[in-house]
């Protein structure tokens, strides 16, 4: 198995030199191999965004490396970084953050679109992550006009279409109902062992987190304890996830 | 705590207030210049009476439109001032501040801004005035008696007007947020678009609004026809067709891009069209009042500088650029710093006889008119009615006719040469004038390189010229003075005050328009970036550049200043016909009012684009 993340000691220190500076990451290290479905939990303020900024080129930690693809994404300028996201890098957030002024087709087009593929090639490719996502019905309305679990998929859709090399899930569940957050998490298990898509998903929610094949516990910026899945089912992995939880 | 709280908002944003508050400044700025121009009546009465009641119908017309489009303008900027804080209020409210407490702080908050800004504007409106009024006296070479830009009747009137206008902007504004929920104020950004489809009404809305278009262009054009009701039907049909022609035709040409799936799947096109459709629909309204002002101020501007070539009129109408009768030291000392292109002269002898009915008879020799090609200014109709001139030489024949029209214009165009231009005049043989007893004097024609650049040199050698005629005893002083008004520099200053004071209102009502206008517009689209910064940090996140990003909001915004610059223009093509009636030549050098207009024009776009982007897009900090 090959890496798609390799996080080498990163630090991420906050405020200017002499002034009052607050370390948010102190040094980080850990791989997520190719394929591989990871959860990072952690308890507000632990350092869980800052790390997934600094995995998505959205902030720059003050020391380490990040490798993705084997690529150092700690060197890139800022014209590279925005490419970079546009083609190595998946997101669903937990507010969608679909555009409200295009409709879910052109939402999911949007990452090709600025990639520069053909028109022609587009719209296979969108119909395809659409059927395959169960939203093909819906492709011609607007955000607004569709419910919060049909959204968190248009959005998966667009943060598939261009075929990255991982997927950040920045709390995917938290704006959903448990019907919609359950049906999303099974999807995105699905895609991980059907489809090989790997992903990186933030939560603080042991139930979202159970679906995940390993899970790091971030606590005061640094990596705490780690927990794998294994050949446990779900409801194990969950009750185990809860008693690590209950342990701090 | 409250007055705290908003204070320190003020401070957080201070770089959004700084536009608002320089928007609001420039506005009274405006109002204050046109109102000091318009109501200054030292200035109205240095230009010709007759152009006094014209300008007096001009600008108030002008005052009504700039009330107006100020009354507009201030209510963008402060729906620009609302969004940026209602977030803030809605905060308030939640922590548990009264809601009257609220109401108070908005009320005073807009008040005290509004005011501030009046008070700065009015104060460098009385120094634009003076620097505009200036700039454009000297760019223009117009003849302006001095004038001042302090005028208390126009401070008074621009600190009541923009008084009352931001009472009731306050007033508004505390109704809206006292009347809105807590939840709304708070996420005011995230209401979904409302959205309308109906392809058939907008089909018939679009073919109606260009036929109504073209209904007032053609009433415009027909103005002989139709005389002053062009005005009423193209005012109606114009407005109106503009407004069909923006809620309709302009969303369905970005529908129809849209279909284009590969103008479509473009970099960010999808999202520039997609901003377009939605703001089309909220910007119908302001689009088509902006394109109808864009009209009048270029429409002013062109007309205004149009009213120049009446000076060329004046030009025409005499051939010889100068005439001297007397060649003193003092006379030929002036003469040298006047730059002559040719000169020629004319003899001529003066002999009363007090039995003739006329009693000055004027000898000229055959040999002078025949030999030296003299030329005179004919003046006529022409087919379209406009007064034309065209030259002739005068020639021996014509002039010793007695009964034709030619024979009497020659008569009298060649006494108005010499000092004497009432006398009767006499082509004679070069034999029976030297028989006369009489002593032989000359006139000296003269012309001259530049007329215009010239013009002050040439006026005083003309005016010294036929003031040392004063004295002779056969020239009576009344004559002396129609000699002066005669000339070609005494045409061209008479000529050339009546065209300043209207060049000079065109442009300065055509300046004020489009800063309105421009403003206006520029706050209605600053007023939507707080609610396109999750869609542009969106954008960003998703990995596009932030030169893209940039290029899509000059785009977005390039088409909203475009489409109604556009209509703009066609309406003034259309609406100069109608100005055929006054003007000799309504689009000669037309790309002068133009260019002009469009540099200015496309100032205000850049600035709104940096504005935008500014407030839009986030600082990379690395």
């Amino acid at each position: 198995m090959t890496e798609v993340v390799k996080v080498q000691d990163i630090t991420k220190t906050y405020g200017k030199k002499g002034q009052k500076q607050y370390q948010a990451l102190k040094g980080i290290s850990f791989d997520v191999q190719r394929g591989e479905f990871v959860g990072i939990m952690g308890a507000s303020g632990s350092g869980k965004t800052t790390l997934l900024n600094i995995l998505s080129t959205l902030d720059q930690p003050t020391s380490g490396k990040v490798l993705i693809n084997n690529r150092d994404i700690t060197t890139l300028n800022k014209n590279q970084m925005a490419d970079f996201r546009g083609q190595e890098i998946g997101f669903i957030f937990q507010d969608f953050n679909l555009l409200d002024n295009l409709t879910n087709r052109e939402n999911i087009a949007l990452p090709l679109s600025l990639q520069n593929v053909k028109a022609s090639q587009i719209k296979p490719k969108v119909e395809k992550i659409a059927e395959r996502l169960g939203i093909d019905q819906i492709l011609d309305k607007y955000p607004a006009e569709i419910s919060g679990g049909q959204k968190q998929r248009v959005a998966s859709a667009r943060a598939l279409v261009h075929e990255p090399a991982i997927l950040y899930g920045d709390e995917p569940t938290g704006a959903l109902d448990s019907k919609s957050a359950t049906e999303l998490l099974e999807t995105m298990k699905d895609l991980n062992e059907n489809d090989k898509v790997s992903i990186l998903m933030v939560t603080h929610d042991p139930y979202s987190a159970s679906y995940a094949q390993r899970i790091l516990f971030i606590k005061d910026g640094k990596i705490g304890n780690e927990l794998k899945k294994e050949n446990k089912s779900r409801e194990e992995f969950y009750q185990e996830i809860i008693a690590e939880l209950g342990r701090r | 705590m409250l007055w705290k709280l908003s204070l320190t908002g003020i401070k957080s944003r201070f770089k959004d207030y700084l536009v608002l508050f320089s928007g609001l400044t420039f506005a009274s700025a405006i109002f204050y210049m046109f109102m000091s121009i318009a109501t200054n009546s030292t200035f109205l009465k240095g230009s010709i009476a007759i152009a006094f009641k014209i300008t007096q119908l001009v600008f108030g017309f002008g005052i009504a439109l700039l009330a107006i489009i100020t009354f507009v303008y201030i209510v963008y900027a402060n729906s620009f001032l609302l969004s940026m804080r209602q977030k803030d209020y809605g905060m308030y409210m939640m922590l548990g501040a009264r809601t009257s407490k609220i109401g108070a702080l908005i009320f005073l908050e807009t008040l005290v801004v509004g005011l501030f800004a009046t008070i700065l504007g009015t104060a460098i409106g009385i120094g634009l005035t003076q620097l505009v009024s200036q700039l454009l006296i000297n760019q223009l070479g117009l003849q302006i008696h001095k004038f001042i830009g302090f005028y208390i009747p126009a401070l008074l009137w621009t600190l009541v007007f923009f008084a009352a206008l931001f009472f009731l902007a306050a007033l508004w504004n505390r109704h809206k947020l006292v009347k809105s929920n807590v939840i709304d104020l708070l996420h005011e950004n995230q209401k979904p678009v409302k959205l309308r489809h109906n392809p058939v009404w907008k089909f018939i809305e679009a073919i109606l609004g260009l036929g109504l278009l073209a209904v007032g262009y053609w009433a415009m054009a027909n103005y002989k026809v139709l005389l002053t009701n062009s005005i009423g039907i193209g005012f109606f049909t114009i407005v109106i067709g503009s407004y069909f022609v923006f809620d309709s035709f302009f969303t369905a040409i970005v529908n129809l891009l849209r279909k284009n799936k590969n103008f479509e799947y473009k970099k960010l096109h999808s999202f520039t069209l997609g901003q377009l459709k939605f703001r089309l629909g909220d910007y119908t309204r302001i689009l088509s009042i902006v394109s109808l002002l864009f009209a009048l101020a270029l429409g002013a501007i062109t007309v205004g500088l149009n009213f120049n070539n009446m000076t060329e009129q004046a030009l025409e109408s005499t051939y010889y650029d100068a005439v001297l009768y007397q060649e003193s030291p003092s006379v030929k000392k002036q003469l040298k710093k006047v730059s002559v292109k040719s000169e020629t002269t004319l003899d001529y002898k003066l002999v009363e006889n007090k039995k003739e009915k006329i009693p000055q008879i004027l000898y000229i020799p055959e040999n002078e008119i025949t030999d030296k090609k003299l030329k005179f200014q004919h003046f006529y109709m022409d087919k379209n009615g406009q007064q034309s001139y065209s030259t002739k030489t005068f020639n021996v024949k014509d002039l010793k006719d007695e009964n034709s029209d030619r024979g009497h214009e020659m008569r009298y165009q060649l006494a108005s040469l010499t000092p004497y231009p009432d006398a009767q005049v006499k082509v004679v043989s070069q034999d029976q004038y030297n028989q006369l007893k009489a002593k032989n004097q000359y006139v000296k024609l003269l012309l001259v390189n530049n007329f215009r650049s010239n013009f002050a040199n040439i006026e005083k050698l003309q005016k010294m010229s036929v003031k040392q005629m004063v004295g002779q005893p056969e020239v009576e002083s009344k004559s002396i003075e129609v000699s002066l008004t005669n000339s070609k520099s005494a045409s061209y200053r008479f000529i050339s005050s009546i065209a300043s004071g209207f060049e000079f209102m065109g442009f300065f009502l055509g300046l004020a328009f489009l800063a309105m206008l421009a403003s206006t517009l520029m706050f209605k689209v600053l007023s939507g970036a707080n609610s396109d910064k999750p869609r542009y940090n969106m954008l960003w996140k998703m990995g596009a550049r932030k030169s893209l990003l940039k290029s899509s909001i000059a785009k977005e915004i390039g088409v909203l200043f475009a489409l109604p610059a556009v209509l703009g223009v066609i309406d003034v093509l259309f609406g100069l016909q109608f100005f055929k009636s006054i003007l000799k030549n309504p689009y000669d050098k037309i790309w002068i009012p133009f260019a002009i207009f469009g540099v200015l024009y496309v100032i205000y776009y850049i600035l709104t684009v940096v504005l935008y982007q500014g407030i839009v897009l986030k600082k990379e900090n690395n």
